[in-house]
């Protein structure tokens, strides 16, 4: 008989456990932005349940914000506001579906990460040629992410159980709030098996993110369509209402639907080539030569696709808060009371048609900064995976290079910027609204400063540290709105609150562009591109 | 008019307290085609970066021509380059990373990037994505020669292809000679630097360890004496100088290295009854082990 062994030998470790060396990969991959994001993830509902007191000292005030829940309008931007009066019910509406979306949108860029962006660059391939298959590295992957979404849950319970509310209210939101991390994971999870690029299952899952969003703002908003945020992952929490009456069978069909998309993963991933995904590449096209003339043009058509995301996702979005413009602000100057009450809470003359547009604008550089930050830190990636090399040995200056993709970045923030303005205006004037097209734009123009100042931040980073490029050009924006929303929930300091690019803002277009505050946001954010262009020029490539 | 296309001095490259390149010396002629050697971590890509202004000397200078290696909007206009892993944009197709290349590059021959095209085989309808290392370098070579850049520069660029490509690429490195282009080949395939070039450079540790032509490698290094003959073995034949190793392969054969000029060894030889004599000069792979060797010997 012919019995095959493996040989042996002294000295051969041969360890018994391969797939925990793969998870250990996985979780390093992980650990840091999975901690920020944990932390977040519990210290906004802190703040917010820690303040709801001093909020809520007005009885009066508890009152007219508890007639919010009236309006369509109010239901579809900040979701159904329900037990207001406590502060768990309040901390819910105020932070729970932001907190959601951002643990997802972690969750779908964590995923796609690690899993297809691993493998399309290559690094699997030795991975894979060890002892571990495919469907059990997926596996491994998807469950280290799958990881920080159960913490984030447990974090928030905790957190809302020692702020002193409701105890299975803490519970039902903190399980929901796991739940859609969970669920999300498994759909870009999913994405990443059928697709063979990352690009492309982060784009799916992140559009599955946005529907998911859409359709519950609309079940909120419009009366009779309630059903459709069954159909929803953020509905189902929506309908799970924490602090009311905590349901557990929507978030029981989430969980059910996660492991469902997860099991599907796993068994996708059986079942493919490596490098492939189910969907196959197409094995050959004719060449499509536009844009490929120069440096800018090949730029602007690296930026084409991804633009179309966003201004899709940014279109739909301000389109929507277009419709409900003239119903909010219409039921707030019937409600003076409550009018006020939203100033408080940070909301300043949302009555007027032109206050409520200036606010939404404002939050509008949120997105199109974070677009300047991931657009430098392509263009970073790019040099690291030495797909720049190339052209990096062309007749062609370091500055040009850079300049082009700024320039680039800038044109397609300008044309988002503009896309939103022209959604408000369409969106008031169908629902017979009274603002201008110069004023709607006026109003999304005057954001482009703070997108403006993360652009420089990412590019300075560019030039000068190239691995915090993505970080530094989501401070101005991002970071400068938490620190906002957080110095103004504490009472910081007015030096503290005056950090952020956010203050400088003037609200346009209920008011005029304050232009002092706009140039010298302009100026340093030109000098900050400048400074990052001449370290871009003297610093060695990567790669 | 300068007639070096490539001249670095005291050419240095340290990162933080290693040093990847030490005060390298270097001018290659106009028309030349010039082979840089080394083991795996010699310094030979980080040469090639620094040449390309992708990196910054620690100290020293490079030229390109007349122009500061630094200064790459002119000096990249005389040259062209394949890298030594390519690394191509995975969703362009080959067409239309070569049509990026020319409207970026120094200008193009479209005829001739046709016709290598063709003669490398290769399928340019196919998104990078999709291509294996030989393809992603062969798009890489055609992108290079078709620009009839008068300065190539290539690291390792036959590393992936198969031995029929090579043999396009030997020919293709042949055409751009007769066309006076300059080429500047660092690669590991010895027998082909062997074929193709000039003259070359050895690196070891970030160190320049020789450069010369190949023949005075050659007459550097041993070349191997196998001699018969009749009767009695010459005489002292092992105390000539220049000889050593003197070994009987068999009765009235004897064999042994020879360095340098074979005149004494000759001499030695007259006094014994030869009968027949070959002399195999030593190629590349044997010279650059024994640099690499010796090298490795005297750490």
């Amino acid at each position: 008989m012919i019995t095959r062994t493996v040989p042996s030998a002294v000295g051969i470790s041969v360890p018994a456990l391969p797939g925990r060396a793969v998870t250990r990969l996985a979780v390093r991959q992980l650990r840091r932005s999975g901690l920020i994001v944990l932390v977040l993830v519990a210290a906004l509902p802190a703040l917010v349940a820690s303040t709801y007191t001093s909020v809520m000292a007005d009885p009066a005030a508890a009152g007219s914000i508890a007639a919010l829940a009236a309006n369509p309008a109010i239901r579809t931007l900040f979701g159904e506001p329900i037990a207001l009066e406590q502060a768990g019910g309040f901390t819910v509406w105020r932070v729970g579906t932001f907190l959601a979306v951002l643990l997802a949108a972690w969750a779908i860029l964590a995923t796609t990460r690690i899993t297809r962006g691993e493998e399309d660059a290559g690094r699997w391939d030795v991975l894979l040629a060890g002892r571990v298959p495919l469907r059990e590295a997926v596996a491994r992957h998807l469950g280290a992410v799958m990881v920080v979404p159960v913490a984030a849950g447990v974090a928030v319970t905790v957190v809302l159980l020692l702020a002193g509310t409701d105890s299975a209210g803490a519970a039902v939101h903190g399980a929901g709030v796991g739940v859609l991390g969970l669920f999300f994971v498994a759909v870009a999870g999913l994405a990443a098996q059928v697709f063979p690029t990352r690009a492309a299952a982060t784009g799916t899952a992140v559009a599955v993110l946005g529907a998911a969003l859409l359709t519950r703002m609309v079940g909120d908003g419009l009366n009779g369509f309630g059903w459709l945020r069954w159909l929803s992952p953020l509905g189902l929490l929506a309908v799970s209402e924490p602090y009311a009456r905590n349901r557990i069978m929507p978030l029981l069909i989430l969980l059910a639907a996660a492991v469902l998309l997860a099991g599907a993963a796993v068994a996708a991933a059986g079942r493919r080539d490596v490098r492939g995904g189910l969907i196959a590449v197409a094995a050959g096209r004719r060449p499509r030569l536009m844009l490929l003339s120069g440096v800018g043009a090949f730029a602007v058509r690296r930026m084409l696709r991804p633009l179309s995301g966003w201004v899709l996702g940014i279109g739909a979005y301000y389109l929507l808060i277009g419709f409900t413009t003239v119903s909010v602000t219409e039921f707030l100057t019937a409600n003076p009371a409550l009018a006020e009450e939203a100033a408080r809470a940070g909301f300043t003359a949302l009555g007027a048609v032109e206050g409520f547009a200036a606010t939404l604008f404002a939050l509008l550089a949120l997105p199109v900064g974070g677009f300047t930050a991931v657009r430098v830190s392509a263009f970073v990636a790019a040099e690291n995976s030495r797909n720049l090399t190339l052209l990096t040995a062309q007749p062609v200056t370091r500055s040009r290079l850079l300049t082009a993709e700024i320039a680039a970045t800038a044109a397609g923030a300008i044309a988002q910027v503009c896309v939103a303005g022209f959604a408000v205006w369409a969106g008031i004037a169908a629902t017979g609204g009274d603002l201008s097209l110069s004023a709607a734009l006026g109003g999304a123009w005057n954001t482009l400063s703070v997108v403006l100042l993360s652009l420089g931040a990412a590019t300075l980073a560019a030039g000068w540290a190239p691995r915090a490029a993505a970080f530094a050009g989501s401070l101005p924006a991002t970071g400068g709105f938490l620190l906002l929303v957080i110095a103004d929930s504490v009472g910081a300091p007015g030096w503290v609150r005056g950090l952020s690019p956010f203050a400088h803002l003037a609200p346009v277009p209920l008011t005029a562009v304050d232009w002092t505050s706009t140039l010298i946001m302009i100026t340093l954010g030109v000098a900050l591109c400048v400074a990052g262009v001449m370290g871009y020029r003297r610093r060695d490539l990567q790669g | 008019m300068n007639d070096l296309a490539l001249r670095a001095i005291n050419l240095t490259k340290r990162y933080g307290r290693f040093t990847a390149l030490d005060d390298l010396c270097l001018e290659v002629p106009v028309g030349e085609v010039f082979g840089f050697l080394g083991p795996n971590g010699a310094g030979k890509s980080t040469t090639i970066r620094l040449l390309l202004g992708q990196v910054r000397p620690t100290a020293g200078r490079a030229w390109v021509f007349d122009s500061d290696a630094a200064d790459v909007a002119r000096a990249h206009r005389s040259l062209a380059y394949v890298p030594a892993d390519v690394a191509l944009w995975p969703q362009l197709t080959g067409a239309e990373i070569l049509h990026l290349q020319a409207c970026t590059g120094p200008g193009v021959d479209l005829a001739y990037r046709d016709e290598l095209v063709r003669r490398f085989a290769l399928d340019t309808s196919k998104p990078a994505r999709t291509y294996s290392t030989g393809n992603r370098q062969k798009v890489a070579l055609v992108a290079a020669f078709a620009t009839r850049a008068p300065l190539l520069i290539l690291d390792e660029p036959t590393s992936g292809l198969d031995p029929l490509m090579e043999r396009e690429f030997r020919i293709a490195v042949a055409e751009a000679r007769d066309r006076g282009q300059t080429v500047f080949l660092s690669s590991h395939q010895l027998a082909e630097v062997e074929a193709v070039c000039d003259r070359v450079a050895i690196l070891r540790a970030g160190r320049l360890v020789e450069i010369a032509t190949i023949e005075q490698l050659r007459g550097l290094h041993r070349a191997e004496v196998t001699v018969s003959y009749i009767g009695v073995p010459p005489p002292g034949l092992d105390l000539v100088p220049g000889v050593d190793t003197v070994e009987q392969v068999s009765p009235g054969r004897l064999r042994f290295s020879l360095i340098g000029s074979p005149a004494p060894a000759l001499r030695a030889l007259a006094a014994a009854e030869v009968t027949a004599l070959a002399i195999r000069e030593p190629n590349l792979e044997e010279i650059f082990l024994d640099y690499y060797g010796a090298a490795e010997g005297a750490r």
